[in-house]
């Protein structure tokens, strides 16, 4: 099956990291053109993140974070330049790349008002496409990982900023991704939910994946990270 | 499990999730039996003032214009609800979510279909019960069941047009004119509501080209016994070639609507 869920990574402990380590994100000379923009938002943007890695990508609000990030989750298309999640073509290979991706918007969108948080879990595994042992399986670890146990049967407008954050980081990771692209995560979470958001992390990157975080400063990113880089008029201008 | 199981429980999902969703509003349901219903009461009462050779008695005339406004609510279901529920996606956010999931965007907007024609078949089912037990619509009950086919395959025709219409959502975000439009040109071409032969010769082909026609001509002569201007079987190809042709031609349009989108970046817009 291409969507890629045929078996279960128990990790054990942490995955090589950084250098050496193989790609799991890999974006060459990504450019990016908003119609009648003077000016490109990603202009020849190299990118790389390793196995087990945490980066953080920081820069001024417009400096194409965003952009980044979408088109690293196959949202977008870039104008110019390669995408390689894991070494496969997203646009050859549409499916299993999206399986490997955790895919996190800024703001707190992305969700149905009338649903209860079970039904949003229930959904979103079932169009992840995974199979029923999988799908029960990882709505249990995703309610527990972020504490969701005591609100699954809460209809998602009746809770707070804070809880909906959660959900949606949840629905971002429930089916087990390699890599996480989270915009924003730390977004209405308290104390509390920032821990569990580390926590998360960490559970990723012990069984190999990665993580990216966009955030206006370092600081504002919420997670530890192994490097952060900085965008600045469309292109990495460094650590 | 095999990725076809895998996809028809996504879809499902779809379905699952819009039937939660229109429950969840407690009215919604008995508002739109009423609407119906209502409809039908105002039609019964038009038609006892209809005296005409091309139709017949009164009765005839409500026979006619049921199974026509019925099938109309079909047709108006699969156009506008999709439309409505990726608008609210759209704002929602969550079709971006639909977009980078391994279902995928296309897939998702083709389930947004499900619920709509369901309820739609639902609605019709109930208000033509209706209709027999308080205004005496004379149903051919023996015939009755061989409508049910006709009205899948009806509702299969449809499905083109309305995913046409979701696919210039995602490219142009409001297209209210467009589906009521649509549905307008269908109503006056389809003879909803009168005999597609009163219509002038010149216009008339029009009512061949379009999916509305042959199933309500046909749903007519198996429920109420409404003779056909063509044989069965021609109805029957009509309404075959429809989803035939047009099917293939929605999907395309629907990935062009969304690869479009990517690369534009309005994909992410509302």
């Amino acid at each position: 099956m291409e969507g890629g869920y045929d078996t279960v990574v128990v990790a054990t402990e942490p995955a090589p990291r950084r250098a050496g380590a193989p790609a799991l994100l890999e974006l060459r000379g990504i450019v990016k053109r908003w119609p009648k923009a003077p000016a490109p938002v990603l202009d020849a943007v190299d990118f790389l993140v390793r196995r087990g890695e945490v980066v953080a990508i920081s820069g001024r609000n417009g400096a194409g974070k965003t952009t980044l990030l979408r088109v690293a989750a196959g949202l977008l298309a870039a104008d110019a330049g390669t995408v390689r999640i894991a070494g496969l073509d997203p646009e050859r290979h549409r499916a299993a790349c999206q399986a490997r991706i955790g895919y996190l918007a800024a703001g707190n969108s992305g969700l149905y008002g009338r649903l209860r948080v079970e039904q949003h879990l229930q959904f979103w595994a079932r169009l992840a496409l995974m199979p029923r042992w999988r799908r029960d399986e990882a709505i249990a670890a995703a309610c527990e990982t972020f504490a969701l146990d005591e609100l699954r049967g809460s209809r998602v407008d009746r809770l707070s900023m804070g809880q909906r954050q959660r959900v949606r980081l949840a629905l971002a990771l429930l089916h087990g991704p390699d890599l996480a692209l989270l915009d924003e995560p730390r977004t209405s979470l308290d104390d509390e939910g920032t821990e569990i958001l580390r926590r998360a992390v960490r559970r990723l990157t012990v069984r190999g994946g990665s993580v990216v975080v966009c955030a206006p400063t370092a600081e504002d990113a919420g997670i530890p990270f192994d490097r952060c880089e900085l965008i600045a008029g469309g292109t990495m201008v460094g650590a | 499990m095999s990725a076809l199981i895998l996809h028809a429980q996504a879809a499902a999902a779809v379905f699952r999730r819009d039937l939660a969703i229109f429950t969840s509003y407690r009215m919604r349901l008995v508002t739109t039996v009423v609407a119906t219903l209502v409809t039908l009461t105002i039609f019964y009462y038009v038609s006892r003032l209809v005296r005409s050779e091309a139709i017949g008695s009164p009765d005839a005339y409500y026979a006619f214009a049921v199974i026509g406004i019925l099938s109309l609510s079909v047709l108006s279901a699969a156009l506008s609800r999709p439309v409505a529920t990726l608008r609210s996606e759209q704002l929602a956010g969550t079709f971006e979510r639909m977009v980078v999931s391994p279902f995928g965007a296309v897939r998702c907007v083709i389930s947004l279909l499900l619920f709509p024609l369901a309820l739609a078949f639902v609605t019709a089912t109930v208000s033509l019960f209706f209709a027999v037990v308080l205004f005496g619509l004379r149903l051919r009950w023996p015939e009755a069941l061989a409508g049910i086919p006709v009205a899948l395959l009806g509702a299969l025709a449809f499905a083109p047009l309305g995913l046409l219409m979701t696919a210039a959502v995602i490219v142009f975000k409001q297209t209210n004119a467009g589906a009521t439009f649509v549905l307008t040109a269908c109503t006056l071409l389809a003879g909803v509501y009168f005999p597609v032969s009163l219509l002038p010769a010149g216009v008339r082909w029009a009512s061949e080209v379009q999916p509305l026609t042959p199933s309500v001509d046909l749903l007519r002569n198996i429920l109420v016994g409404t003779p056909l201007d063509d044989a069965v079987p021609v109805a029957l190809l009509k309404l075959v070639l429809f989803p035939a042709v047009m099917f293939p031609v929605a999907i395309c349009a629907l990935r062009a609507a969304v690869r479009h989108g990517r690369r534009r970046g309005t994909i992410t817009e509302y």
